[in-house]
């Protein structure tokens, strides 16, 4: 019963040593930088018609804003 | 990320009619702007503002662009025409 015990506590114990050197996931920056060109895209839109970046081009700014959690008010 | 579906179920939650709210789903776009996080399987936040010409004229990461002050500023000078001033080093 001991033995059992002290596999089971040392099995917890390496587990809790993997995870804490897991590396946490790093947020990663942009590639793009101002001035370059934006990679043009497709995509849908909420009436399911396609719109595409560069149907815009030499009518209208654009804002592009990847709004993530949206329903959670965060 | 989400689907045209739950999209279109936002918008008419609060009211947006003024502009498209588009679907990633397969996450193509996210990846392509550098937004996407892949350890943690999830995209971050980012605003992007794009002029006439098709060129990144600003660029807003992470909790920055839950603030859309100098975006819509930076707006206002593409539509006067004006020279929006370099990103500080």
């Amino acid at each position: 019963m001991k033995r059992i015990s002290f596999a089971a506590l040392l099995l917890a114990l390496s587990c809790i040593i993997a995870a804490a050197q897991t590396p946490a996931p790093v947020a990663p920056t942009a590639k793009l930088k101002v001035g370059d060109m934006a990679p043009d895209f497709t995509l849908t839109d909420t009436a399911g018609q396609k719109v595409k970046l560069s149907d815009f081009r030499g009518k209208n700014n654009v804002v592009l804003a990847f709004y993530v959690f949206a329903f959670t008010g965060g | 990320m989400d689907s045209r579906f739950s999209n279109k179920a936002y918008a008419e939650k609060i009211g947006i009619t003024s502009f498209q709210l588009l679907s990633d789903w397969g996450r193509t776009v996210t990846k392509q702007y550098g937004l996407f996080n892949e350890a943690g399987g999830y995209g971050n936040r980012g605003t992007f503002v794009v002029d006439k010409e098709g060129k990144i004229q600003q660029i807003v990461l992470d909790n920055m662009a839950i603030d859309p002050t100098s975006t819509l500023e930076t707006c206002s000078l593409l539509e006067k025409k004006l020279v929006v001033a370099p990103p500080k080093p």
